[in-house]
């Protein structure tokens, strides 16, 4: 996928506390706002001197391009970004004032993709990482709205949220799902807010209550969790995507710096190919047979019992959205 | 405002590194740029004085397990590990783009063995295009124990004179700062039949992760770049500059004109731009605009005048 790539000056529009370390960035940048996609992301310089060095990654948590009628609205051209402060850039970064002018570059990589055939979508979201899956619900829902054929479906149906967090301050997004009608599920390991629990209990018991025929999941959030959904897509045999955080320097794909270990292509459909003849027509089978048969037929059931063959990819280019079985959890 | 694009007006910005003509000092350094295409919607490649692509040896590379970066005062750790497509890919899938880059394209290679170096300055003789290679000699030589090519001077002399025999291309031998004399290694490359000497490479470094007890970089180790090498990278042009009569291509630290002055008057004839292109896709352009207006702004005629006139009172510029 090519996508159009734009240097370019925001206007900080407002800069606001979310939560205990959490903040948003809200963004005037038409030229940027025009193209992005959600699940998508801008790299941001912090300073204008050279430490920090490098630009930063933040996924967009809400795009609102520029309206196509003459007059501009408040909210054209407007994009946001969340973040935590986890270090040194993020710590800056909370000293950006509104009215200033940054640089960023975006929009970059691959965002979400509606999955083929699912009616029904999980998103599910742990602490900051829930801010890229709100645009992503907003759009999801337009298209799912448009696409059904029965108008009497509940709408709410279409979209399932569950944020997950270590305690109810860690809690984000709430609001701007209840903006969008969504009702989102919340559970925090401490139980101060929500069910008591990992965010991945709750989806597990969501999958169990409901029929789970047409449902894709959609997350975002720590490794170890992201690791728990793809392990439960897996068993589900659901269709995942999952966005990936990586350390990046140039999120154009030349420094090959922000490597994600991914199966080889070919070990995606089959895990070890034998070296007779039978290779033949397995391969024959996948490339006829294979998209319509999925994970139904043996043969492309991955072979646990040995290494998977894998290769690097980069997260800013090939990602930052995995579908989950592509990558390797370790 | 001067833009990049009309270069002709004004003072000149032509250099010469041997018989390869740049239609202007600055180069986008190796591992820094990919392929060129990666920037090739951000920029008008043609602007630059040419490319150096991202490191190539004989077969792909898968590079090393992440985290390969770290960000550090004023400057990067990297420990790619060298991930690249390999030769025959790169011929079939990323010279197409390259050749109509219509600036001059650099290949940067590098070997397990001082054969496998050969084979590929060989190989790529035979495709249409290539301005000229650059040599990447820190790596380690596979048949010596594991020794970096660059430390020693007789391997590198070895290894230059090996590929001068496969090549009639443009030769620059990219060195190394993590050596105890540079100057000598510079002396053996030139020996060797090398036609300019690019330098430094990144300095080995590492950080460690106080919470996790760790170190910041799946490979431990990494290569250091940024604002932080320039005062290294600048004395080692100077000081290579006393010694070789062969053109010096200096990097190290470049983000602004002034940096790539620095360098200039040090005694380069040209420039490599690398980290600086991360943070800002336009820093190879602004920088040959800045250098284009300091030559208009102090009189120079030519970009040329400038190298190595560093003014030095006869009682200082001892080694300390």
């Amino acid at each position: 996928m090519k996508t159009k790539i734009k240097e370019a000056k925001a206007q900080i529009i407002r800069h606001q506390r979310i939560g205990a370390d959490s903040f948003r960035l809200r963004l005037r940048c038409p030229e940027i706002a025009r193209l992005a996609q959600p699940g998508q992301f801008i790299m941001l310089r912090i300073s204008e001197q050279s430490d920090p060095f490098l630009r930063r990654p933040f996924s967009f948590s809400r795009v609102f391009p520029p309206g196509e009628k003459k007059k501009m609205t408040e909210e054209d051209g407007i994009l946001e970004i969340c973040y935590k402060v986890v270090g040194r850039g993020t710590s800056l970064m909370t000293r950006l004032k509104e009215g200033q002018q940054i640089h960023i570059l975006g929009p970059l990589g691959n965002g979400f993709w509606a999955a083929e055939g699912r009616k029904q979508a999980i998103l599910i979201g742990g602490g900051i990482g829930i801010a890229p899956l709100i645009p992503w619900a907003e759009k999801l829902r337009r298209g799912l709205g448009r696409n059904r054929a029965s108008r009497n479906l509940n709408e709410q149906s279409a979209v399932i949220v569950i944020i997950g967090g270590e305690s109810r301050e860690k809690i984000l997004g709430v609001k701007e799902f209840q903006k969008l009608d969504m009702e989102p599920l919340i559970s925090t390991e401490d139980g101060s807010l929500g069910i008591p629990g990992m965010a991945t209990d709750l989806l597990e018991r969501e999958l169990m209550t409901r029929g789970h025929a047409s449902i894709a999941l959609y997350a975002c959030g720590p490794m170890p969790m992201l690791a728990k959904v793809a392990q439960i897509a897996d068993q589900f045999d659901l269709p995942c995507q999952v966005l990936l955080e990586a350390r990046m320097a140039c999120g154009m794909g030349a420094c090959l710096g922000c490597a994600v270990k991914v199966r080889e292509e070919d070990s995606l459909k089959i895990s070890q190919p034998p070296a007779d003849a039978a290779e033949e027509k397995i391969l024959f089978t996948s490339a006829f047979a294979g998209d319509a048969i999925g994970a139904s037929s043996e043969s492309f059931v991955p072979d646990v019992s040995q290494p998977p063959a894998f290769r690097y990819a980069r997260a800013c280019k090939e990602g930052p959205v995995f579908e989950s079985r592509e990558i390797i959890w370790e | 405002m001067k833009s990049a694009d009309h270069p002709k007006e004004g003072p000149s910005l032509a250099v010469e590194l041997g018989a390869l003509k740049l239609r202007n000092p600055v180069i986008a350094a190796s591992g820094t740029f990919g392929y060129g295409e990666e920037y090739a919607s951000l920029i008008p490649l043609r602007s630059l004085g040419g490319i150096v692509t991202k490191g190539l040896s004989l077969e792909p590379r898968r590079g090393n397990p992440p985290p390969r970066l770290a960000e550090t005062p004023s400057g990067m750790l990297n420990a790619i590990g060298l991930e690249n497509v390999g030769l025959e890919k790169f011929i079939l899938e990323k010279w197409p783009f390259l050749r109509k880059a219509s600036c001059p394209v650099i290949v940067n290679i590098f070997g397990n063995t001082i054969e496998e170096y050969a084979e590929l300055a060989r190989r790529l003789a035979d495709v249409e295009g290539i301005a000229g290679l650059e040599v990447n000699i820190s790596c380690p030589n596979l048949k010596a124990g594991g020794a970096i090519f660059a430390s020693e001077p007789r391997t590198v002399h070895k290894v230059v004179a090996k590929i001068r025999r496969a090549t009639s291309s443009f030769l620059m031998v990219k060195l190394s700062p993590n050596v105890s004399d540079i100057s000598e290694i510079a002396q053996a490359a030139e020996a060797g039949g090398a036609d300019a000497v690019s330098l430094i490479n990144t300095l080995i470094g590492m950080a460690i992760d106080l919470k996790k007890r760790t170190p910041l970089l799946g490979n431990i180790t990494g290569g250091l770049s940024g604002p932080a090498i320039k005062p290294v990278g600048l004395r080692m042009v100077w000081q290579v500059a006393q010694t070789v009569h062969i053109p010096i291509v200096g990097m190290g630290g470049i983000v602004t004109a002034e940096d790539a002055l620095e360098y200039l008057i040090a005694g380069a004839t040209a420039v490599q731009v690398g980290s600086a292109h991360f943070i800002d896709p336009r820093a190879g352009l602004k920088i040959i605009d800045g250098i284009q207006r300091y030559l208009q702004a102090n009189n120079f005629p030519d970009v040329a005048s400038l190298v190595g006139s560093l003014k030095i009172k006869k009682d200082t510029g001892q080694p300390t």
